[in-house]
Protein backbone atom coordinates (compact mmCIF):
# COMPACT_ATOMS: atom_id res chain seq x y z
CA UNK A 1 0.00 0.00 0.00
CA UNK A 2 1.89 3.27 -1.00
CA UNK A 3 0.54 4.62 1.65
CA UNK A 4 2.81 2.95 4.30
CA UNK A 5 6.28 4.18 2.12
CA UNK A 6 7.79 6.12 4.64
CA UNK A 7 10.09 7.31 2.48
CA UNK A 8 7.83 10.36 1.40
CA UNK A 9 6.24 10.94 5.23
CA UNK A 10 8.60 13.79 6.01
CA UNK A 11 7.85 16.11 3.45
CA UNK A 12 4.37 15.32 3.25
CA UNK A 13 4.60 16.30 6.89
CA UNK A 14 6.27 19.25 6.31
CA UNK A 15 4.07 20.61 3.35
CA UNK A 16 0.90 19.86 5.53
CA UNK A 17 2.88 21.85 8.29
CA UNK A 18 2.88 24.90 6.33
CA UNK A 19 0.10 24.99 5.01
CA UNK A 20 -2.23 24.09 7.70
CA UNK A 21 -0.59 26.64 10.38
CA UNK A 22 0.60 29.01 8.06
CA UNK A 23 -1.21 29.49 5.40
CA UNK A 24 -4.93 28.71 6.24
CA UNK A 25 -4.75 30.38 9.95
CA UNK A 26 -3.10 34.08 8.06
CA UNK A 27 -6.40 34.16 5.70
CA UNK A 28 -9.06 33.44 8.17
CA UNK A 29 -7.58 35.41 10.76
CA UNK A 30 -7.76 38.00 8.12
CA UNK A 31 -11.63 37.55 8.20
CA UNK A 32 -13.30 40.68 9.97
CA UNK A 33 -17.01 40.36 11.66
CA UNK A 34 -17.75 43.38 12.53
CA UNK A 35 -20.21 44.30 15.34
CA UNK A 36 -23.55 45.57 14.56
CA UNK A 37 -24.14 48.97 14.65
CA UNK A 38 -25.15 50.38 17.96
CA UNK A 39 -27.24 53.71 18.58
CA UNK A 40 -25.21 56.48 19.93
CA UNK A 41 -26.47 59.91 21.56
CA UNK A 42 -26.06 62.44 19.24
CA UNK A 43 -26.04 65.31 21.95
CA UNK A 44 -22.71 65.38 22.70
CA UNK A 45 -21.87 66.29 26.66
CA UNK A 46 -20.63 69.74 28.16
CA UNK A 47 -17.04 69.74 27.66
CA UNK A 48 -14.98 70.06 31.08
CA UNK A 49 -12.97 73.03 31.71
CA UNK A 50 -9.89 72.12 33.64
CA UNK A 51 -10.97 73.91 36.91
CA UNK A 52 -13.87 71.63 36.99
CA UNK A 53 -12.64 68.45 37.21
CA UNK A 54 -10.60 69.00 40.49
CA UNK A 55 -12.90 69.85 43.48
CA UNK A 56 -10.58 72.21 45.49
CA UNK A 57 -11.21 73.48 48.81
CA UNK A 58 -12.03 77.09 47.69
CA UNK A 59 -15.51 76.33 46.69
CA UNK A 60 -16.32 74.40 50.16
CA UNK A 61 -18.56 77.98 51.30
CA UNK A 62 -17.96 77.25 54.51
CA UNK A 63 -14.28 77.84 54.33
CA UNK A 64 -14.68 80.82 52.03
CA UNK A 65 -13.04 84.19 54.17
CA UNK A 66 -16.14 85.55 54.10
CA UNK B 1 -4.13 -5.11 -11.30
CA UNK B 2 -3.40 -4.57 -7.60
CA UNK B 3 -0.21 -2.14 -8.84
CA UNK B 4 -2.64 -0.43 -11.07
CA UNK B 5 -5.71 0.24 -8.15
CA UNK B 6 -3.14 1.77 -5.88
CA UNK B 7 -0.95 4.07 -7.99
CA UNK B 8 -3.57 7.01 -7.56
CA UNK B 9 -2.04 6.88 -3.92
CA UNK B 10 1.06 7.37 -4.28
CA UNK B 11 3.18 10.49 -3.46
CA UNK B 12 3.59 12.55 -6.57
CA UNK B 13 7.20 13.59 -7.16
CA UNK B 14 7.59 14.59 -11.43
CA UNK B 15 11.39 13.82 -12.17
CA UNK B 16 12.80 14.22 -9.04
CA UNK B 17 10.72 17.00 -7.25
CA UNK B 18 8.41 16.91 -4.81
CA UNK B 19 5.22 18.22 -6.14
CA UNK B 20 3.02 17.21 -3.05
CA UNK B 21 4.19 20.19 -1.58
CA UNK B 22 2.77 22.36 -4.50
CA UNK B 23 -0.54 20.07 -4.58
CA UNK B 24 -0.86 20.36 -0.69
CA UNK B 25 -0.75 24.05 -0.74
CA UNK B 26 -3.39 24.36 -3.60
CA UNK B 27 -6.38 24.74 -1.13
CA UNK B 28 -5.94 27.57 -0.02
CA UNK B 29 -5.57 29.13 -3.21
CA UNK B 30 -9.74 28.47 -3.25
CA UNK B 31 -10.05 31.19 -0.33
CA UNK B 32 -8.44 34.18 -1.10
CA UNK B 33 -7.36 36.67 1.98
CA UNK B 34 -9.67 39.47 2.42
CA UNK B 35 -8.53 42.96 1.76
CA UNK B 36 -10.96 45.10 1.60
CA UNK B 37 -13.51 46.93 3.55
CA UNK B 38 -16.22 45.67 0.83
CA UNK B 39 -14.81 42.15 0.06
CA UNK B 40 -16.08 40.61 -3.79
CA UNK B 41 -18.80 37.82 -3.79
CA UNK B 42 -16.27 35.13 -3.05
CA UNK B 43 -15.07 36.16 -0.11
CA UNK B 44 -18.16 37.29 1.63
CA UNK B 45 -19.87 33.97 0.64
CA UNK B 46 -16.74 31.94 2.68
CA UNK B 47 -16.48 34.62 5.18
CA UNK B 48 -20.15 33.90 5.91
CA UNK B 49 -19.58 30.23 6.35
CA UNK B 50 -16.91 30.69 8.45
CA UNK B 51 -18.82 32.83 10.70
CA UNK B 52 -22.03 30.07 10.62
CA UNK B 53 -19.85 26.65 11.32
CA UNK B 54 -17.47 28.72 13.90
CA UNK B 55 -20.51 29.80 16.03
CA UNK B 56 -21.81 26.25 15.61
CA UNK B 57 -19.21 24.80 16.56
CA UNK B 58 -17.61 26.98 19.44
CA UNK B 59 -20.74 27.42 21.37
CA UNK B 60 -19.92 24.13 23.75
CA UNK B 61 -16.57 25.88 24.84
CA UNK B 62 -15.69 28.08 27.45
CA UNK B 63 -13.37 31.28 27.02
CA UNK B 64 -10.24 29.18 27.33
CA UNK B 65 -11.43 26.41 24.70
CA UNK B 66 -12.59 29.39 22.74
CA UNK B 67 -8.53 30.46 21.70
CA UNK B 68 -8.33 27.80 19.48
CA UNK B 69 -11.33 29.44 17.15
CA UNK B 70 -8.55 29.78 14.31
CA UNK B 71 -7.29 26.60 14.45
CA UNK B 72 -10.08 24.10 14.23
CA UNK B 73 -11.27 26.87 11.78
CA UNK B 74 -8.73 26.51 9.34
CA UNK B 75 -8.34 22.71 10.16
CA UNK B 76 -12.83 22.34 8.74
CA UNK B 77 -11.67 24.65 6.16
CA UNK B 78 -8.16 22.81 5.02
CA UNK B 79 -9.92 19.24 5.47
CA UNK B 80 -13.21 19.88 3.37
CA UNK B 81 -10.98 21.79 0.67
CA UNK B 82 -8.74 18.96 0.37
CA UNK B 83 -11.33 16.25 0.27
CA UNK B 84 -13.50 18.00 -2.25
CA UNK B 85 -10.72 18.99 -4.43
CA UNK B 86 -9.93 14.87 -4.38
CA UNK B 87 -12.72 14.22 -6.24
CA UNK B 88 -11.95 15.44 -9.54
CA UNK B 89 -10.49 13.05 -11.27
CA UNK B 90 -6.92 12.03 -11.82
CA UNK B 91 -6.22 14.41 -8.82
CA UNK B 92 -4.07 13.64 -5.72
CA UNK B 93 -5.84 13.72 -2.57
CA UNK B 94 -3.40 14.29 0.20
CA UNK B 95 -5.66 13.11 2.77
CA UNK B 96 -5.40 9.84 1.77
CA UNK B 97 -2.02 9.35 3.14
CA UNK B 98 -1.45 8.51 6.44
CA UNK B 99 1.14 10.82 6.94
CA UNK B 100 -0.43 13.95 6.67
CA UNK B 101 -3.43 12.66 8.62
CA UNK B 102 -1.30 11.35 11.64
CA UNK B 103 0.72 15.08 11.72
CA UNK B 104 -2.38 16.62 12.18
CA UNK B 105 -3.94 14.31 14.39
CA UNK B 106 -0.81 13.53 17.06
CA UNK B 107 0.21 17.34 17.25
CA UNK B 108 -3.46 18.78 17.93
CA UNK B 109 -4.07 15.72 20.30
CA UNK B 110 -1.57 16.07 21.93
CA UNK B 111 -1.95 20.01 22.23
CA UNK B 112 -5.67 19.52 23.98
CA UNK B 113 -4.03 16.88 26.70
CA UNK B 114 -1.00 19.47 27.49
CA UNK B 115 -3.44 22.02 28.09
CA UNK B 116 -6.00 19.86 30.02
CA UNK B 117 -2.97 18.94 32.00
CA UNK B 118 -1.49 22.46 32.71
CA UNK B 119 -4.43 23.81 33.65
CA UNK B 120 -6.60 21.36 35.18
CA UNK B 121 -4.52 18.41 36.51
CA UNK B 122 -6.81 16.86 38.59
CA UNK B 123 -9.69 16.68 36.65
CA UNK B 124 -7.74 15.71 33.52
CA UNK B 125 -6.13 12.89 35.45
CA UNK B 126 -10.18 12.09 36.81
CA UNK B 127 -11.14 11.44 33.26
CA UNK B 128 -9.18 7.64 33.80
CA UNK B 129 -11.71 6.81 36.67
CA UNK B 130 -15.78 7.40 35.96
CA UNK B 131 -17.68 7.98 38.69
CA UNK B 132 -19.31 5.58 40.85
CA UNK B 133 -17.10 2.28 39.67
CA UNK B 134 -16.98 -1.23 41.87
CA UNK B 135 -13.53 -1.37 43.73
CA UNK B 136 -12.32 -4.60 42.19
CA UNK B 137 -12.79 -2.90 38.86
CA UNK B 138 -10.56 0.34 39.18
CA UNK B 139 -7.25 -1.26 38.04
CA UNK B 140 -8.84 -3.21 35.00
CA UNK B 141 -10.49 0.08 34.31
CA UNK B 142 -7.52 2.61 34.65
CA UNK B 143 -5.68 0.63 32.38
CA UNK B 144 -8.86 0.57 29.40
CA UNK B 145 -9.08 4.09 29.79
CA UNK B 146 -6.01 4.86 29.21
CA UNK B 147 -5.81 3.06 26.23
CA UNK B 148 -8.81 4.48 25.10
CA UNK B 149 -6.83 8.20 25.61
CA UNK B 150 -4.21 7.18 23.47
CA UNK B 151 -5.52 5.27 20.47
CA UNK B 152 -7.88 8.78 20.22
CA UNK B 153 -5.06 10.37 18.09
CA UNK B 154 -4.71 6.77 15.97
CA UNK B 155 -8.23 6.43 15.63
CA UNK B 156 -8.55 10.08 13.98
CA UNK B 157 -5.95 9.56 11.65
CA UNK B 158 -7.17 6.10 10.53
CA UNK B 159 -10.79 7.19 10.58
CA UNK B 160 -10.06 9.76 8.06
CA UNK B 161 -7.34 8.26 5.61
CA UNK B 162 -9.86 4.93 5.00
CA UNK B 163 -12.79 6.65 4.90
CA UNK B 164 -11.35 8.91 1.98
CA UNK B 165 -9.41 6.08 0.40
CA UNK B 166 -12.28 3.67 0.40
CA UNK B 167 -14.48 5.88 -1.33
CA UNK B 168 -11.75 6.61 -4.07
CA UNK B 169 -11.01 3.19 -4.58
CA UNK B 170 -15.13 2.40 -4.97
CA UNK B 171 -15.28 4.90 -7.65
CA UNK B 172 -12.19 3.78 -9.51
CA UNK B 173 -13.34 0.32 -9.51
CA UNK B 174 -17.19 1.02 -10.51
CA UNK B 175 -15.96 3.74 -12.78
CA UNK B 176 -13.54 0.57 -14.27
CA UNK B 177 -16.47 -1.93 -14.03
CA UNK B 178 -18.83 0.29 -15.95
CA UNK B 179 -16.25 0.98 -18.58
CA UNK B 180 -15.61 -2.90 -19.48
CA UNK B 181 -19.39 -4.06 -18.98
CA UNK B 182 -20.26 -1.08 -22.06
CA UNK B 183 -19.02 -3.49 -24.60
CA UNK B 184 -20.33 -6.64 -22.68
CA UNK B 185 -24.20 -5.11 -22.30
CA UNK B 186 -25.25 -2.01 -22.75
CA UNK B 187 -28.17 -1.95 -19.99
CA UNK B 188 -25.57 -3.86 -16.94
CA UNK B 189 -23.55 -0.83 -17.83
CA UNK B 190 -26.17 1.93 -17.56
CA UNK B 191 -26.76 0.63 -13.86
CA UNK B 192 -23.59 0.22 -13.12
CA UNK B 193 -23.33 3.94 -14.13
CA UNK B 194 -26.09 5.04 -11.83
CA UNK B 195 -24.10 3.84 -9.44
CA UNK B 196 -21.57 5.76 -9.91
CA UNK B 197 -23.23 8.79 -9.77
CA UNK B 198 -25.14 7.80 -6.50
CA UNK B 199 -21.19 6.90 -5.17
CA UNK B 200 -20.66 10.22 -6.40
CA UNK B 201 -22.81 12.26 -4.32
CA UNK B 202 -22.18 10.44 -1.49
CA UNK B 203 -18.62 11.11 -1.70
CA UNK B 204 -19.04 14.44 -1.65
CA UNK B 205 -21.07 14.01 1.19
CA UNK B 206 -18.36 11.77 3.15
CA UNK B 207 -15.67 14.99 2.56
CA UNK B 208 -17.53 17.16 3.88
CA UNK B 209 -18.81 14.97 6.51
CA UNK B 210 -15.34 13.80 7.61
CA UNK B 211 -14.00 16.93 7.75
CA UNK B 212 -16.62 18.29 10.56
CA UNK B 213 -15.99 14.91 12.34
CA UNK B 214 -12.20 15.32 12.52
CA UNK B 215 -12.92 19.01 13.86
CA UNK B 216 -15.90 18.16 15.87
CA UNK B 217 -13.71 15.67 17.62
CA UNK B 218 -10.63 17.36 18.31
CA UNK B 219 -12.99 20.28 19.32
CA UNK B 220 -14.90 17.70 22.20
CA UNK B 221 -11.25 16.40 23.39
CA UNK B 222 -11.10 20.36 23.65
CA UNK B 223 -13.97 20.52 25.51
CA UNK B 224 -12.83 17.89 28.16
CA UNK B 225 -9.68 19.42 29.27
CA UNK B 226 -10.41 23.17 29.34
Amino acid sequence: MPQLDTSTWSITILSMIITLFLMFQLKVSKYYFPEDPKPTLAATPKPVTPWEKKWTKIYFPLSLPL
Amino acid sequence: MNENLFSSFITPVMMGLPIVIVIVMFPSIMFPSPNRLINNRLISIQQWLVQLTSKQMLVIHNQKGQTWALMLMSLILFIGSTNLLGLLPHSFTPTTQLSLNLGMAIPLWAGTVITGFRYKTKASLAHFLPQGTPLPLIPMLIIIETISLFIQPMALAVRLTANITAGHLLIHLIGGATLALMNISAPTAMVTFMILILLTILEFAVALIQAYVFTLLVSLYLHDNT
